[in-house]
């Protein structure tokens, strides 16, 4: 079954808060448009669709550059859409941002922590502005750093933490207020295999525990072993989506990364096409038109 | 707003400062350790400074007259009033015999040749330098040909009083050439001062004092001359020529420090020595010392230790808190904003559950505190540290410059206005970091940040710059100003507290809207995730040109008023000088043309320029295009209504202003006297401004403001942008109101011309009012709206309210017309 927005989304939305969920997770032609500096407007996102439910992990699945992060700084509420809507348990990301960010742990890259705060100072500060009350906080601390194995990092500064404990205690941040949605941006890049690997199981475990969960990765091993289902990303689009069984019966193509070179090939063979036929049509605005796949063993 | 979260991120912020060791450095260390340092290096400097000695060479020393001026190789004590010391700094070389000179060496030597053990240092020295004296003894005297030579030449040149005389151009370039060689060798030479005494001087001195001296024991005797023959058989002529005798020359290098200090020095010397000869003279002929001196004053200081301490500490304290209040908040402004940037965790803190205000705020009341932290630390450090060095130069002195602290109630004020200025400096520092991509951009920010604030500190600084109105509405200058007068203490009580007011509500208005700026900033996503990008010039070029838009950017925008300020003002010279070579009767006439080529040159060219080059669509960017008749009509009322209103304002607040530049009266008397032909009158004061003007800032600069689709913050801007260049505060106010009405019609009718319209009415009124003023005196029906009353325009209650309602009516209008959708929707470039 693949998922496609249709007007049905929208009679569900109504009652869509806190309790009544089925989907935690909708977004409707979701478009964002970046005006850049060289190359003028561009579409970073175009009409993207999809939906996630409780318990599942949602894999987006992209080259670098592709509109992955883009998409999930909007459902963070960092960036805001152009046009299409997100909604995050029950809540618009547009309209009700507090309230998304409230529900929602989310762990990329670009989100560092403190050099000059302990691990537990750090936690601790974002439990205090999730508005959790200090017993019930330290009390919740106190799990979270025995469940991730922190106990022996509770007092050592940002700045003196290896890549591995701050991944750690990303990951002690982003779940110190229990939320129901967890939004993962390529939590694994530039760590080596065995914290790759603590992460996928903590994001087993998660899921285990019934969050709602997207993970972005351009990385195939992490797509097959995690995701429930997943969608293809490129150029800002959606190429495919639906479990990796659907896609493979669908494509007729057994080998996930077989699929994904296909699907992004004949997406690039259109564009090349499009520009023929137009000269001066609108630059896709990519890094490159590389597909940069990183494939691990 | 939650103001637990700001409370939160403000604790958290204000941690992770003072984990950081620099910005303890800088805000609590540096203070603390740098001031008491300055003093002790500065007490070192006057214990380890020694000068070295000037060179004076007296040539003809054999001829000074007594009272003795030398003491061996050093002028004599008792010349040096103020001084003492300045007597070792300066070395005596004279043409005299050595043993003359050399008393106290030779002496010493023949002490040495008995006392063996000190020898060693004295001899050893004496022959370098006798031989070093006599080189420089030897090039004086070749100075002092040359003098003769230029003498010959060119007597004005050596003496003063001399008539000029003209000098063929083959003279002339020998002169030039003369002064040229002596000034090489007095350089070479190592002299800084060679006087040259005239042959026989204290014979002319000691004749006078002979004269004077013969004249008082025969007083009934008319014929000075018997007496005087006797004793000076050269001058036996009429008493004046006694006085008519050569004077000694002092020739030195006015463009060489050492030469001026070794002169001045010299010059008290010679000055004290003078008056101890005419002290002598006086007595010899039997007159009261203080005859030259018949009105020297008594002085009766008033002021107390205190006062002279307020003095200080009222220049020092205003420009020392806002420097450090702006350094105070810079640094950590940039670790909170443009360093989380560069350490990844903004993201981080942009998803958590705080809005971007209760972020911002957070984060600006710790940069406040920080900035206030450091201009306090700063502030008692240097006052306790010169107090205690001041005390300390007192003791040495024995001067009364004790530095008393000042009185309490002053030092609340400093606490009370600190606040607005951290403020300020606060929400500005913290916009420009969130704008800064890195910690390395954001520090380039602190220049032009940094010069502008000494620019403000340092107008504030200027003795001749008091309170008035319209600086107390100043941001940064209002409450320097007030600290300055609180501190120094000498201004009308009451008056201060009445300047408090608008003081303090204007600094709180700039801090808000500075931290509106800050807040937006840090909302926008273009801010918080610009990317860096590599900046080639050619490129960029390249690219401005290739990919243009149908109207202007904002920087665009911003360019081009730069652009016309920066020629006005490399104009400004350009125009005085034809004024100042104008003959009083075509003075007039050659201003108005002026004014017309600055409108055509200076503001439309530019703009139209850019338009052209910088955009595809020259149509667009400057609105032409015809407007619908009702907003012609719109303006037509407006300009009508709102121009009585609005000299009436200017007139209202007058006062308020700092009185107009004389150029700026001028022009006045030029509208007011009927010498120049109307024509010519309306074309430089309304024509040109409103097509030149109109092109510029209705049109370039207000197409490239609305760019980013924000229209009313984009009138206000252009309104500013307009009232600026009007360089006078006065009119800065006045055309920025009506910038701001033009600016709405320009945008709401979608054209320039209504813009146009309005303007050349309103300038052109003004230009008619002037000319029929003297026919508004003769009474009439119009005087219920109008009358004149001490040559100035008085419009009456009736009409201004009339207007005002009628103004009011048509900018309501002109407001709720649906502001027309973006037009041919500006699609991409590309």
């Amino acid at each position: 079954m693949i998922i496609r927005a249709g007007p049905g989304f929208s009679l569900e939305r109504s009652f869509c808060r806190e309790d009544h969920w089925q989907l935690m997770i909708q977004l409707d032609r979701l478009t964002k448009k970046f005006s850049d500096f060289k190359t003028g407007e561009r579409l970073a996102l175009d009409h993207v669709s999809f939906d996630v439910k409780p318990g599942e992990i949602f894999g987006l699945l992209g080259p670098n550059g592709a509109g992955k992060t883009t998409c999930l700084r909007i459902l963070s509420t960092v960036l805001k859409p152009t046009s299409g809507s997100a909604i995050i348990a029950g809540y618009d990301v547009a309209t009700h941002p507090a309230q998304v960010r409230a529900r929602i742990g989310f762990m990329s890259n670009n989100t560092g922590i403190y050099d000059r705060m302990t691990a537990w100072e750090l936690v601790e500060y974002y439990g205090r502005l999730y508005g959790i009350p200090q017993a019930q906080l330290t009390q919740r601390l106190e799990t979270i750093f025995s469940t991730l194995q922190m106990n022996e990092i509770r007092e050592v500064l940002g700045s003196k933490m290896s890549t591995g404990m701050k991944q750690k205690v990303s990951i002690a941040r982003a779940i110190v207020h229990d939320p129901p949605v967890m939004i993962f941006d390529e939590p694994t890049s530039g760590l080596d295999v065995l914290v790759a690997r603590r992460v996928i199981h903590a994001v087993e475990s998660l899921r285990d525990q019934g969050k709602c969960i997207i993970f972005s990765t351009h990385i195939m091993r992490e797509v097959e072993k995690l995701c429930d289902r997943i969608a293809i990303i490129y150029r800002g689009r959606i190429l495919a989506q639906g479990s990796i069984e659907e896609l493979r019966d669908t494509h007729h193509q057994r080998d996930i990364e077989e699929l994904f070179f296909e699907l992004i090939s004949a997406c690039d063979a259109e564009e090349a096409e499009h520009l023929r036929a137009n000269e001066d049509s609108i630059n896709p605005g990519l890094d490159d038109t590389s597909t940069n796949v990183e494939v691990r063993p | 707003m939650n103001w637990r979260n700001v409370w939160l991120i403000f604790r958290r912020e204000v941690l992770d400062q003072l984990r950081d060791r620099r910005t303890l450095f800088m805000v609590a260390v540096l203070p603390l350790l740098l001031y008491p340092a300055l003093g002790i290096g500065m007490m070192q400097l006057t214990v380890l400074f020694s000068e070295q000695p000037r060179t004076v060479v007296i040539l003809g020393a054999a001829d000074l007259p007594p009272p003795q001026l030398l003491d061996g190789h050093r002028f004599a004590q008792a010349w040096f009033e103020t001084n003492t010391e300045s007597q070792n700094k300066l070395e005596v070389i004279t043409d005299l015999p050595p043993e003359n000179a050399d008393t106290e060496n030779s002496k010493a030597l023949s002490a040495d040749a008995e006392q063996p053990t000190n020898t060693t240092k004295k001899s050893a020295a004496s022959p370098a330098d006798l031989a070093r004296r006599q080189r420089i003894l030897n090039q004086a005297k070749e100075l002092q040909v040359l003098i003769e030579q230029l003498k010959l030449l060119n007597p004005a040149a050596v003496e003063r009083g001399r008539p000029a005389t003209l000098l063929s151009p083959e003279l002339e370039a020998t002169q030039v050439q003369l002064r040229k060689t002596m000034s090489e060798l007095f350089k070479q030479s190592g002299i800084q001062v060679l006087i040259i005494i005239p042959p026989d001087f204290d014979q002319s001195i000691e004749a006078v004092k002979q004269q004077l001296a013969s004249q008082r024991s025969q007083p009934g005797e008319d014929s000075a001359k018997d007496a005087i023959t006797p004793l000076d058989p050269t001058t036996p002529l009429a008493p004046a020529n006694n006085f008519d005798y050569p004077r000694p020359l002092i020739i030195r290098n006015r463009a060489d420090d050492k030469s001026v200090i070794a002169y001045t020095r010299v010059v008290e010397v010679m000055e004290s020595w003078e008056r101890q000869i005419l002290r002598d003279q006086l007595k010899a002929g039997g007159l009261p010392e203080q005859l030259p001196t018949p009105i020297r004053a008594h002085v009766v200081e008033l002021a107390d230790s205190q006062q002279v301490a307020n003095n200080v500490w009222s220049k020092l304290f205003p420009a020392m808190l806002i420097i450090m209040a702006v350094t105070g908040a810079f640094y950590p402004a940039i670790d909170l904003a443009a360093g989380e940037k560069e350490r990844g965790t903004m993201e981080t803190l942009l998803i958590c559950p705080a809005s971007r205000t209760e972020i911002v705020i957070g984060k600006f009341f710790t940069v406040m505190g920080f900035s206030m932290a450091t201009a306090v630390l700063n502030l008692l450090s240097l006052s306790f540290t010169g107090k205690y060095v001041s005390s300390l130069a007192a003791s040495n002195l024995s001067r009364n410059v004790d530095l008393t602290l000042p009185a309490f109630s002053s030092l609340v004020w400093v606490a009370v206005l600190l606040i607005p200025i951290a403020a300020l400096f606060s929400a500005l520092c913290l916009a420009l970091a969130t704008f800064a991509r890195s910690s390395k951009e954001g520090q380039y920010y602190l220049t032009p940040l940094l010069m502008v604030t000494l620019g403000l500190t340092v107008f504030c600084l200027s003795p001749a710059v008091e309170m008035q109105p319209f600086y107390s509405i100043l941001p940064v200058v209002g409450p320097a100003l007030l600290l300055k007068e609180r501190l120094l203490g000498t201004a009308d009580s009451y008056l201060l507290w009445l300047y408090s007011i608008p003081v303090l509500i204007t600094s709180a208005g700039y801090s808000l809207l500075a931290l509106w700026w800050a807040i937006d900033q840090f909302s926008r996503e273009e801010v918080l995730f610009r990317e860096s990008e590599r900046f080639e010039l050619k490129l960029w070029l390249k690219q401005l040109l290739r990919d243009k838009t149908p109207t202007p950017s904002f920087a665009e925008a911003g360019v081009c008023f730069v652009v016309i300020m920066l020629l006005q003002f490399a104009a400004l010279k350009m125009f005085q000088q034809p004024l100042s070579q104008a003959k009083p009767n075509e003075l007039g006439g050659i201003m108005l043309k002026l004014m017309i080529v600055q409108q055509v040159a200076i503001i439309a060219t530019p703009a139209l320029r850019m338009g052209i080059i910088l955009t595809t669509s020259v149509r667009q960017t400057f609105q032409f295009r015809l407007p619908k008749l009702r907003y012609l009509a719109a303006s037509i009322i407006l300009a009508l209504s709102v121009f009585p209103l609005s000299l009436e304002l200017s007139h209202r607040l007058a006062w308020f202003f700092p009185p107009l530049p004389e150029s700026m009266k001028q022009v006045g008397e030029l509208l007011s006297k009927n010498e120049q032909p109307l024509w010519l009158l309306l074309v430089a004061f309304a024509i040109a401004p409103a097509i030149c003007e109109e092109l510029a800032f209705r049109g370039f600069i207000l197409s490239g403001l609305r760019q980013g689709g924000r229209h009313g913050l984009a009138i206000v801007i252009s309104a500013i942008s307009f009232g600026i260049i009007h360089m006078v505060s006065q009119q800065v106010f006045n055309a920025a109101l009506l910038g701001l009405i033009i600016g709405l019609l320009a945008v709401q009718s979608r054209s320039i011309y209504p813009g146009m319209l309005y303007h050349f009415l309103h300038n052109g009124m003004q230009v008619g009012l002037s000319q029929v003023q003297t026919q508004l005196t003769k009474p009439g029906f119009h005087q219920v709206f109008i009358t004149v009353s001490e040559g100035e325009l008085v419009f009456r209650p009736l009409l201004l309210l009339l207007c005002a309602l009628i103004a009011m009516a048509a900018l309501t209008w002109l407001v709720s017309q649906p502001y027309p959708p973006r037009e041919e929707s500006p699609a991409p470039a590309n």
